[in-house]
């Protein structure tokens, strides 16, 4: 009786165990699917904008779902094994070795998906691959922490998109829809890799090589991306993101880059900045158009203060939405989501709108003005430069005081 | 008792006593032989006392119980090369000492190494009876730094063979040469895998004997010296960048190998028929002009289908020296390729760091001894 009892109490034992087992794998398993199903996710690899995202998507969708049948066929197999015939006390089973018939079926069934996954996989490769039938060329260049973009003034680029004079901007890719861009993607300083997952796939940029991405959106919008190779300290600060326009739109934005100079009118708070800007930012930072009282143009020179010889070019900084790679909002929340959340009708409209006094996200460039390297991780410690012969990575703290930054903001409000 | 060793040492000793005797008469009293070949008499004799007391460390042959215990019956130490190895080194010290700094330093790395060796080889000896543990020991101690240093050693060797072939052979040769050394690698590394029963003793003694052969080629052709145009080469400074109007004859005349990359570059620029014009990935027929990022390192390649000699030269900008006094030295931003024969390529790197519309004058590509032949670069 006593036995009995005995074995009684180790049979619920066992099964608590098993209860309380199977809860947490229950947990984990909802826990990890809820983590899957995020609401704002501007970097979701499954929500495609363009028609190369899309072949991605038409081909990974297939694969993950073969892949995950498979998956949970093997883990229940084992599973089941390991219940099956867990240690008992039993004897050891008759043992033998080798059962060709099986082992063909097992090699044979892998082969098949494996050359079903591969035939697709080549073909989107190779359409991923196809330069031919480009209709617009951008240079896009990584440097440590931040993406540069230039817009050649040669072949379609000038003659369909009005591109007469060269484009440097940085941080936000412009681009009109449904034209079929390439990227020439290069790096000016370690290997960085260019993503904007609604967009198109990674590719990496390599110093002294020039890699091809297409790119093409779909609908007016913005989507987001991030450096996806680790390229120093603030690698996690290396975001970018591309401006998709309809081809009106586009054109605004094209005629308004290429528009002269406006100097602020004299003896306001602007061009006190103006002076301010050439005394302290425009060491590295090219405004273009931007000249000395006497009438010469003022040439940055970053490759003096920079390891990767360049900073970004601030001539169009309010036409953009975004500053220190792309990391922070030059938009207030609420004008943010204005134009992230507009309408592909009113998108343009509201994106060509720019940056103005009333949605300038004052505390975040503030921040950055009064000491960047405490917002954006950087090696711009001054007495820590001996390894890069004085060079900085990043932008170094210029001990502005209030006023100027005031100034500086002014000035830089026309830049649009 | 006089034992079978002992009867070695009383005989030495006799003969060394005589010949000391011999010594002085024969040289006049001269006291130096003498006396040397009379210590040698008496450490002989000495030698020869004690073989006699030990009994030449036999064990009776009636004490059979000492017949396996005693420590004559002992696997007696191996033969040991490092004494010799150091004796060597010394002398390579030497011989540096009064000829090389090189051979001086490998000397001395090279008698630390034997005296280490050493060491641990007398010291693992003692470590147990058991010489078969000693011997394991001793590897314990030593092969973690024996055989990765060894094995470093020997690939050296090999690679600096290798290169010291290379370099003795001419350009044709050199592919064709090897080819067939490692079709013939191939060949025999195959028949020995195919064979049964091949001992490893017939593999080390191959490998050892490919070893010296390759060692003795690399030596012989080390000694004869590299191929006529690396020498001129290396008197020009390879293939570093020349001032663009100076000629050398190696860079110039034979630039088409100093291509190394062919793909994935800034631009391709092509000269033909008297017309220079960029291709660029991205942009569909030639370009008469490119547009290249600022302070960026870009590859541009130069390919010559025009008849003659050329070279690709940009020209971006130049600068302004104040040297005082109102005098004022300006120095034209240029970077070139070597003279480039029909048919052939070459790559530079161009970094421009200031914006094309700094300069008054456009920042071109051109070909030398092509007028009117230029393609314009912008740099935002």
């Amino acid at each position: 009786m006593k036995k009995m009892m005995n074995q009684l109490g180790e049979s619920m034992k066992t099964a608590r165990r098993w209860q309380n087992a199977s809860k947490a794998a229950i947990a984990v398993s909802a826990l990890s699917f809820l983590a899957s199903c995020a609401k704002d996710a501007p970097q979701d690899t499954w929500q495609p904008a363009g028609p190369n995202a899309e072949r991605i998507d038409n081909l990974q969708r297939p694969v993950f779902y073969v892949a995950g049948i498979v998956g949970v066929i093997v883990f229940a197999a084992v599973a089941w094994v390991i219940f099956r015939y867990r240690d008992r006390g039993q004897a050891i089973p008759e043992q033998t070795h080798g059962k060709p018939a099986l082992e063909i079926v097992l090699t044979v069934i892998p082969v098949l998906i494996l050359l079903g996954v591969a035939i697709p996989t080549a073909g989107t490769i190779f359409k991923l691959a196809k330069t031919s039938d480009t209709e617009m060329t951008i240079n896009v260049t990584g440097q440590q922490w931040w993406w540069e973009y230039d817009y050649p003034a040669a072949g379609s680029n000038a003659e369909q998109y009005g591109i007469t004079a060269p484009i440097v901007t940085s941080g936000q890719l412009v681009i009109p829809e449904n034209t079929k861009v390439l990227l020439r993607v290069t790096s000016r300083d370690v290997i960085h890799s260019y993503w904007i997952p609604k967009l198109n796939g990674k590719k990496d940029s390599v110093p002294g090589r020039v890699h091809l991405l297409r790119m093409e959106g779909s609908k007016p919008g913005i989507y987001a991306g991030q450096c996806t190779e680790f390229c120093g300290l603030s690698h996690a600060y290396m975001r970018m993101e591309a401006v998709v326009l309809s081809r009106a739109d586009y054109d605004k934005w094209v005629a308004n880059q290429l528009e002269p100079y406006k100097a602020p009118e004299a003896g306001t708070e602007a061009a006190a900045g103006e002076a301010l800007f050439i005394q302290q930012c425009s060491r590295c930072h090219q405004v273009n158009g931007l000249a000395n009282p006497d009438g010469s143009l003022i040439i940055s020179a970053p490759d003096q203060y920079l390891v990767s010889g360049a900073a970004p070019n601030l001539t169009n900084l309010m036409t953009r939405n975004t500053f220190a790679g792309a990391s922070w909002d030059l938009l207030t929340p609420e004008c943010r989501d204005n134009v992230w959340n507009a309408s592909s009708a009113y998108f343009g409209e509201r994106y060509l709108d720019g940056v103005s006094a009333d949605c300038l996200n004052q505390k975040d460039l503030r921040e950055w003005l009064r000491n960047a390297p405490a917002k954006k991780p950087m090696y711009a410690d001054p007495t820590k430069l001996t390894t890069t012969g004085g060079k900085y990575r990043g932008m170094p703290a210029l001990g502005l005081t209030e006023d100027q930054i005031n100034t500086i903001i002014a000035y830089l409000l026309e830049r649009k | 008792m006089i034992t079978t060793s002992s009867k070695l040492f009383y005989g030495l000793g006799a003969v060394s006593v005589t010949a000391a005797i011999v010594w002085t008469i024969a040289n006049d009293g001269g006291a130096l032989g003498a006396v040397a070949l009379v210590f040698i008499g008496i450490a002989s004799i000495f030698l020869g006392a004690i073989a006699s007391y030990v009994r030449d460390g036999h064990v009776l042959s009636t004490d059979t119980a000492q017949h396996d215990s005693a420590p004559a019956a002992q696997r007696g130490p191996g033969r040991s090369w490092f004494p010799l190895g150091t004796a060597l080194s010394l002398g390579m010290v030497v011989v540096g000492l009064v000829t090389s700094p090189g051979i001086f330093k490998v000397g001395i790395a090279l008698l630390l190494a034997m005296l280490g060796e050493w060491l641990i080889q007398n010291w693992s000896d003692r470590a147990s009876a058991d010489a078969g543990y000693n011997e394991r020991v001793r590897g314990w101690v030593v092969h973690p730094l024996e055989i990765p240093i060894g094995g470093a050693l020997l690939l050296g060797a090999i690679v600096l063979s290798f290169s010291r072939i290379f370099l003795a052979l001419s350009a044709e040769a050199g592919p064709i040469v090897f080819a067939i050394l490692g079709a013939l690698v191939l060949f025999f590394g195959s028949v020995l895998s195919i064979r049964r029963g091949v001992s490893r003793g017939v593999v080390g003694a191959l490998c050892g004997i490919v070893l010296v052969a390759l060692s003795g080629v690399g030596i012989a052709t080390a000694l004869s010296g590299e191929r006529q145009e690396l020498t001129v080469a290396s008197a020009e400074d390879h293939y570093a960048v020349h001032p663009c109007g100076e000629e050398a004859e190696e860079y110039d005349g034979s630039a088409g190998r100093a291509v190394s990359a062919k793909s994935s570059v800034a631009a391709t620029v092509t000269l033909k028929d008297g017309v220079l014009y960029a291709e660029m990935d991205g942009f569909s027929g030639p370009l008469s002009s490119i547009t290249l990022q600022r302070s960026l390192n870009a590859d541009i390649l130069f390919q010559n289908e025009d008849a003659g000699m050329h070279r690709m030269i940009v020209t971006y900008g130049k600068t302004v020296e104040d040297l005082g006094g109102g005098v004022k030295k300006e120095t034209v931003l240029q970077t070139c390729t070597a003279m480039i024969g029909q048919g052939g390529a070459q790559q530079i790197v161009v970094r421009i760091p200031k914006p094309s519309f700094a300069s008054d004058v456009p920042y071109t590509i051109t070909a030398s001894g092509i007028e009117g032949a230029s393609i314009e670069v912008m740099v935002p």
